[in-house]
């Protein structure tokens, strides 16, 4: 097994077309979700909220994606190598989302408060809460940090991607060697950046309400999101013919176990931050959760708390269930879903008050921003290959069996 | 030291897998080595002043249990306004030590991680020997230490029942549970090698004892594959363990609205902390144990330096829960939750808030430097430093946000008294003690787990001399 060499396949064409489909079908859903959010004649207040919960959807594939990466060269992974070319591309595509999210900060510097109300001067007057902290959330501070942000995650997801990419060619150990080391600090970086970012920038839209897991929720639900994701394209491309002689059961098998992880860590964070408000019972606190559980918001919660954690817990438990690729993919489907859920749930209770209401606006933001992000993706896995070819352990990756 | 020397020329050789052990190339040579630690006539000179030391401190401790029993709490420090003193901090700090074992044994041995088996047996050990000194704690602070029991929810005819929505009584399921599975999988991990201890004995009184706790294990291929698939499933059931203990000891506090311990971060930020604080025990007891064993070729220097990078990470997300706790205490915008987090870095404990940053965040940014994660002398000195962190850790929640709480009549100075110094005092030697006892009555390394690693392992038919490792 381990002479056996890989050879290397890209997308090509085939990529570019996709890619064509993406962007048209992204274009469309720009414009009805324009139309229909001009339409409701509220400043655009509405669809700003769902063009943040679709930015924050794909924003969060890509921050999964790039925990997955550093950490397997954190660890030195062997198994992975096959299916981590993919979650490179998918990590490095966070230029896009920042183009996309861009117009929103602009909004806010331009005296738009609909999204962040704590940008509205009357707002903060006479309000001891949001005074006290009125220095840091100030438009031009937050723009600086969500730069820095952005910053981070596209510099580490394109550096991640063409120290491995270069390999391709090079047959070298070197970047892998490099890799490996700096692979420590990134994460250094990218744990300051999510837990801050997550803070900054779906926290402080009920700027009064405060929780210190709230960064790690993030993380776990962008996590649950990319392994969903990958386990998903990684079926896709195979499909159409990609990876078929790389990517094996035994992959699929570890990502659903990393899947299942990660759905049970989520349960975990989760209920510590309900059961934790719950108890204590301090109204500052508990108004964030009885906004979520007033009027058909309840039902929200209830399936949040089956459908993202009891249902595919149980569901994922069995070792069948994650080698039944059609199972799997199902549960990928499943989760993903989910993960749109608990984001609109985060996000959207600010704007609706009343009661969960889904628009055929939030669902052409999703494919507007949908769209682009995966024509941006498609060009980036362009003619690269699928496959981290020249990785000293592929061999290792590809004779990878579960015991 | 050469062949520490081509282990390390491995690593920067990313092709193929680095050997785990050194040294023992066959399995013979693993059980001769491991064996032979309980089989010398007499320990090292070390051995004898260590547990010397350490069963004085256990005799103290005895005498402070009766001293506390036979007196009644009002001996400890607790007394208004902080009546959680050392009992609940020592508690808390044996209960994390004790994080380190699970770890390795279960979360570990489901990522794959096929070093964690030379040192999985002394870890799950120190494991049980951190709860026994931790379970002593609730124990003898009841008062009534004769109704102890009474901690326990069962069918009585008073109709008396403790409070099921305490998080304290969720303790004494969490950490009943956490010793049951801990020491189940220790016991049923030593049963293979107490067979071979067993068949190797010279005596008869040995033979019967270690035969009695073998079951009767002959090693056959049904044995094995029962014993592989029981191992499985209970290191699926230990994983949630982690989490789960040191997540219900941090409801102790942050179900409260005590400002500083009500803060929704305290369930993962307390479980990395409790394997931070676990395996810097393990270094700092592996460290000498290997010396004075001469087990080094088991225990390499790779192994102790994993054990400081998972010190290094887990010593920075508390760093990252304590910033972020600190951050959010500001921009919650509660003045008593600022005040609590003030006082504690500028308030009468500040000395004590200071040591734990410096032994917590600043200490294990030292294993950045790969000179000194793999120098034994040097590791011991920062794991120490750590320990020493995590205790203030402890004492720093608990009695700054106890002392001074939103009644400013009511703020006091928590000072332990005597016997406070000489309970924890004694529970280190109780730790000790066990740990002595161990090493020099059961094998201390995983005989048949570390042959399970070994290249002869997977030596394929056409390649005799061992195959790739997957490790």
């Amino acid at each position: 097994m381990s002479s056996q060499r890989t050879a290397v396949e890209n997308l090509g064409a085939r990529g570019r077309s996709w890619g064509r489909i993406a962007l048209v079908l992204g274009i469309a859903g720009l414009a009805l979700g324009l139309w229909l959010g001009s339409a409701r004649g509220d400043g655009f207040r509405r669809f700003e909220h769902a063009w943040l919960v679709s930015c924050l959807f794909f924003l969060s594939l890509s921050l999964g994606a790039l925990f997955f990466v550093i950490i397997q060269h954190l660890v030195r992974a062997g198994w992975s190598v096959v299916v981590r070319r993919v979650a490179e591309i998918v990590a490095a595509n966070t230029l896009v989302t920042a183009l996309l999210f861009a117009p929103l900060v602009v909004q806010l510097l331009r005296g738009d408060s609909s999204l962040w109300p704590w940008a509205d001067a009357n707002t903060v007057h006479g309000n001891p809460l949001l005074e006290g902290k009125a220095g840091f959330l100030e438009p031009r501070f937050f723009a600086l940090r969500c730069v820095l942000y952005f910053g981070i995650w596209i510099l580490l997801g394109r550096w991640l991607l063409r120290r491995s990419t270069e390999q391709d060619t090079a047959q070298d150990a070197k970047p892998t060697l490099a890799l490996e080391r700096r692979a420590a600090p990134a994460m250094v970086a990218y744990a300051l950046s999510v837990n801050f970012g997550a803070f900054d920038i779906l926290m402080t839209l009920e700027p009064t309400w405060a929780s210190t897991i709230f960064g790690v929720c993030f993380f776990a639900g962008s996590v649950i999101g990319f392994f969903a994701l990958s386990i998903l394209l990684l079926r896709f491309l195979q499909a159409r013919g990609f990876m078929r002689a790389s990517v094996g059961v035994e992959h699929y098998h570890d990502l659903g176990k990393f899947l299942f992880a990660f759905v049970f860590f989520w349960g975990y964070v989760s209920f510590s931050q309900f059961m934790l408000i719950w108890y204590a019972d301090m109204p500052e606190e508990t108004f964030w959760f009885r906004e979520r559980f007033h009027g058909t918001w309840a039902n929200v919660s209830w399936v949040l708390l089956f459908g993202h954690f009891v249902l595919p817990f149980a569901a994922l438990l069995s070792r069948h269930t994650k080698r039944a690729l059609g199972v799997l993919a199902f549960l990928a489907v499943w989760m993903l879903c989910m993960h749109a859920v608990e984001l609109f749930w985060l996000v959207m209770p600010t704007a609706e008050k009343d009661g969960a209401l889904v628009s055929g606006m939030d669902a052409a933001c999703f494919v507007a921003v949908g769209g682009i992000w995966f024509f941006a993706l498609a060009r980036l896995a362009g003619e690269r290959s699928l496959v981290p070819v020249g990785d000293p352990r592929l061999p290792e990756s590809l004779a990878f069996e579960n015991s | 030291m050469t062949a520490s020397a081509t282990t390390q020329a491995h690593l920067e050789e990313p092709y193929a897998r680095p050997k785990l052990v050194e040294g023992a190339e066959d399995f013979g040579a693993v059980t001769q080595r491991v064996c032979g630690v309980l089989e010398r006539p007499k320990p090292p000179r070390a051995w004898y002043i260590g547990l010397a030391i350490s069963s004085s401190l256990t005799l103290l401790l005895f005498t402070m249990v009766v001293y506390l029993i036979a007196t009644g709490v009002g001996v400890w420090g607790n007394n208004s306004p902080a009546f959680w003193g050392w009992g609940i901090v020592n508690f808390v700090f044996w209960v994390g030590i004790a994080h380190a074992g699970t770890l390795i044994s279960a979360i570990l041995f489901l990522l794959r991680q096929k070093w964690r088996t030379s040192i999985n047996r002394a870890a799950e050990a120190m494991t049980l020997f951190a709860v026994c000194c931790a379970g002593l704690y609730p124990a003898i602070h009841v008062g009534r230490i004769w109704v102890a029991y009474w901690l326990f929810p069962f069918p009585n005819q008073m109709q008396m029942w403790p409070n099921f929505r305490s998080p304290l009584l969720w303790d004494v399921f969490a950490v009943s549970t956490y010793a049951t599975v801990s020491a189940l999988f220790w016991f049923m991990g030593l049963v293979p090698d107490l067979a071979t201890l067993r068949d190797r004995s010279t005596t008869r009184l040995k033979q019967v004892i270690y035969g009695f706790f073998a079951l009767g294990w002959r090693g056959s291929a049904r044995h094995w594959q029962r014993f592989e698939r029981a191992y499985l499933l209970l290191a699926a059931l230990a994983t949630p363990l982690v989490l789960s203990v040191h997540s219900v000891v941090s409801f102790d506090f942050a179900v409260s609205q005590v400002s500083g311990w009500h803060t929704t971060i305290f369930p993962p930020y307390f479980v990395a902390g409790a394997i931070f604080s676990g395996f810097a025990m393990v270094v700092t007891v592996m460290v000498p144990a290997r010396e004075l064993f001469g087990l080094k070729e088991l225990v390499t220097i790779r192994h102790l330096e994993n054990m400081n990078k998972v010190i290094l990470a887990t010593g920075s997300m508390v760093g990252l829960a304590y910033s972020t706790e600190f951050f959010i205490a500001w921009y919650g915008g509660n003045p008593y939750e600022r005040f609590a987090f003030m006082n504690r870095a500028f308030g009468p404990y500040a000395w004590a808030y200071w040591i734990m940053i410096f032994c917590n965040v600043v200490a294990p940014q030292f294993f950045w430097s790969k000179k000194i994660r793999t120098s034994p002398w040097l590791m011991v000195g920062v794991a120490i430093l750590v320990n020493v962190g995590m205790w203030f850790e402890r004492f720093v929640i608990i009695v700054t946000s106890l002392a001074r709480t939103y009644l400013p009549s009511n703020w006091g100075y928590f000072k332990p008294t005597w016997v406070d110094i000489c309970t924890f005092a004694g529970t280190i030697g109780l730790f000790f003690t066990l740990f002595l006892l161990f090493c020099r009555f059961l094998p201390m390394v995983a005989i048949a787990e570390v042959k399970g690693v070994l290249p002869a392992a997977h030596a394929h038919p056409e390649h005799p001399k061992g195959g790739h490792d997957h490790g």
